[in-house]
């Protein structure tokens, strides 16, 4: 099965954000199964690794402005929280 | 009657703008993804006809219409004028309506709003079943309201507010967006429901009739439905929603209701923005949560796509923001002779033509218009005398460049209100909102002797009008065009 593909806006220098360790972020679905869901945003729990092959799906890094960073990273959701219960 | 024509929606409209020749349809099916909103903005910075999108992709049955105010032809056409109405003309003519009484709207039963054809609550209520385009490579999401009105209410008054603030879809229920404290808006959402920790309803109105918008995008203190009613000559049709009472326009094609809920933010932007630059940071922003969703048979969204110059938001919000200074200086009995900001400046620089009666007059002028409401949006005033044509960029140029004393001439204001979208604020300027002002005097001191204020040397300035005439009468027999 192909990796699924999200990313996500990194508002610091990329350099400090924690690998390995688990962390509530928002990503963006970039790979959903009906396109018409593409850039759904969501909260979830993940760990990240700037090793793209270390996790299953890949995840691509903007910055603050809406820069794409030239190499994805990796990422392993946990869970999605739902902020809204 | 009005004695103009009237668009009552943007088919109406679509169909004006064709007989005019401000219209290409599309009929290849585009992507929302990024393709719709490259042609947009390639229209706005070509100032070229309004796409009528008739396939986009993943969304069978909708279609999208692109900048549909992006030029000042469009906008005669939409007020009901001559195409090739001048920039005055409309001036003069939407200062006159907006100067009559305010027109209430009107409200129509549901089985007569077309906005009703389709109902859709709870789940069915999915922002994703709308073909909200990503607007440009880079933004935080699809904007699914780029042209369109919130439509809010006041809780203690009553007031009625629309105003175009944008909202990013974040997941199938919830949009974001900012709402800045000073905007209308803003001062009933942080400053009533939120103390009170109380959801304030609203209505998104997306691709209403033309006028809605123009008055949508005007800082003006009427309630814009009855704005739009003065605009239009006759009241708007407006319905009631299915989740709250607040009403919306009877035959807009999109309608979105819900709350915005208090002491919520979520990540919104970046995006690019009317300045030109994806400048404001993503930081956590208001949050709508949506209940119902209604439109039209085959409803055709509306796509504005802000840039670099000229978008529709630029040009309307120039247009109005400078005509409701005019509306201000002339109800203190200042004499000028115009007020035109130009949409070049992204609603930036406005300049003031005026008869320089006594000294200070330009920085009264200045004085004014930024202890308004209308001055967190714009920070650069130029003052120039009655002999320059407040129209002609390159007479407004020739004026700065030589009647404004680099020192003298140029009287700063610190500490003012700004918004997070200037693109020269620093990052701690742009998080609170701080902005800083300034006035450019193009008016000769009245102290100087009369012998030693300079002449303008212009064609028709220095020769006498018997030369002028004799000039322009043979002009063409000299071997000249025009």
């Amino acid at each position: 099965m192909a990796k699924k593909e999200y990313d996500t806006f990194v508002l610091t220098d990329p350099a400090l954000v924690p690998q390995d360790k688990e962390m509530e972020m928002i990503l963006r679905d970039l790979t959903p199964s009906d396109r018409r869901y593409k850039y759904r945003s969501f909260f979830a729990s993940a760990m990240v690794s700037r090793n793209e092959k270390k996790y299953p799906d890949k995840l691509w890094i903007r910055l603050g402005r809406g820069q794409l960073q030239e190499k994805p990273w990796s990422v392993k959701i946990l869970k999605e929280a739902n902020k809204f219960q | 009657m009005a004695g103009y024509p009237i668009y009552k929606d943007n088919r109406e409209f679509i169909k004006g703008l064709e007989k005019y020749g401000e219209l290409v349809t599309v009929k290849q099916e585009v992507d929302w993804d990024l393709e719709m909103g490259a042609i947009v903005r390639r229209v706005c910075e070509k100032k070229l006809p309004s796409p009528y999108f008739k396939k986009i992709k993943d969304y069978p049955g909708f279609e999208a219409f692109g900048a549909p105010l992006a030029t000042y032809k469009r906008l005669a056409i939409a007020l009901g004028m001559d195409p090739d109405s001048t920039v005055p003309q409309i001036a003069d003519e939407y200062v006159r309506r907006t100067s009559s009484e305010p027109i209430h709207p009107v409200v129509v039963d549901k089985k007569k709003a077309p906005c009703k054809q389709h109902v859709l609550l709870g789940k069915d209520a999915d922002l994703f079943k709308l073909p909200g385009p990503m607007v440009h490579d880079g933004d935080g999401g699809r904007y699914l309201c780029t042209w369109h009105f919130v439509v809010s209410q006041d809780p203690d008054n009553g007031m009625i507010n629309w105003g175009m603030y944008r909202q990013m879809v974040f997941d199938e229920k919830t949009m974001v967006g900012p709402v800045l404290p000073f905007s209308d808006m803003g001062k009933m959402f942080y400053g009533k429901y939120v103390p009170r920790n109380k959801p304030m309803p609203f209505a998104s109105v997306i691709s209403c009739d033309p006028l809605a918008g123009v008055a949508a995008c005007a800082p003006s203190p009427i309630p814009e439905d009855q704005f739009t009613g003065m605009l239009m000559g006759k009241p708007i049709e407006v319905v009631k929603c299915e989740t709250c009472d607040l009403e919306v326009p009877a035959h807009a094609e999109i309608i979105i209701e819900g709350d915005v809920i208090p002491n919520l933010t979520i990540e919104e932007a970046p995006f690019g923005e009317y300045t030109g630059y994806r400048t404001s940071p993503r930081e956590p922003r208001t949050v709508y949560r949506v209940k119902a969703i209604t439109y039209r048979d085959n409803p055709i969204m509306a796509v504005s796509n802000m840039g670099v110059p000229t978008d529709e938001g630029q040009l309307l919000r120039s247009f109005s923001l400078g005509l409701e200074m005019r509306k201000l200086l002339e109800s203190q009995g200042i004499p000028i002779t115009g007020v035109f900001m130009l949409p070049e400046s992204t609603h930036h620089l406005v300049v003031v033509g005026v008869k320089p009666a006594y000294t200070g007059i330009a920085t009264q002028i200045a004085n004014l218009i930024y202890g308004s409401k209308l001055s967190p949006w714009f920070h650069m005033v130029i003052v120039v005398d009655d002999q320059t044509d407040i129209y002609d960029k390159d007479e407004v140029i020739h004026a700065l460049s030589t009647k404004c004393h680099p020192i003298t001439g140029i009287h700063k204001y610190e500490n003012a209100p700004g918004t997070p979208l200037n693109p020269f604020a620093s990052p701690e300027d742009r998080r609170w909102s701080k902005g800083a002002k300034v006035l450019f005097d193009c008016t000769f001191p009245l102290n100087w002797p009369k012998s030693d204020v300079p002449i303008k040397v212009a064609f028709n300035t220095v020769y006498p009008k018997e030369i002028q005439e004799k000039v322009l009468t043979n002009w063409k027999k000299y071997g000249f065009k025009d």
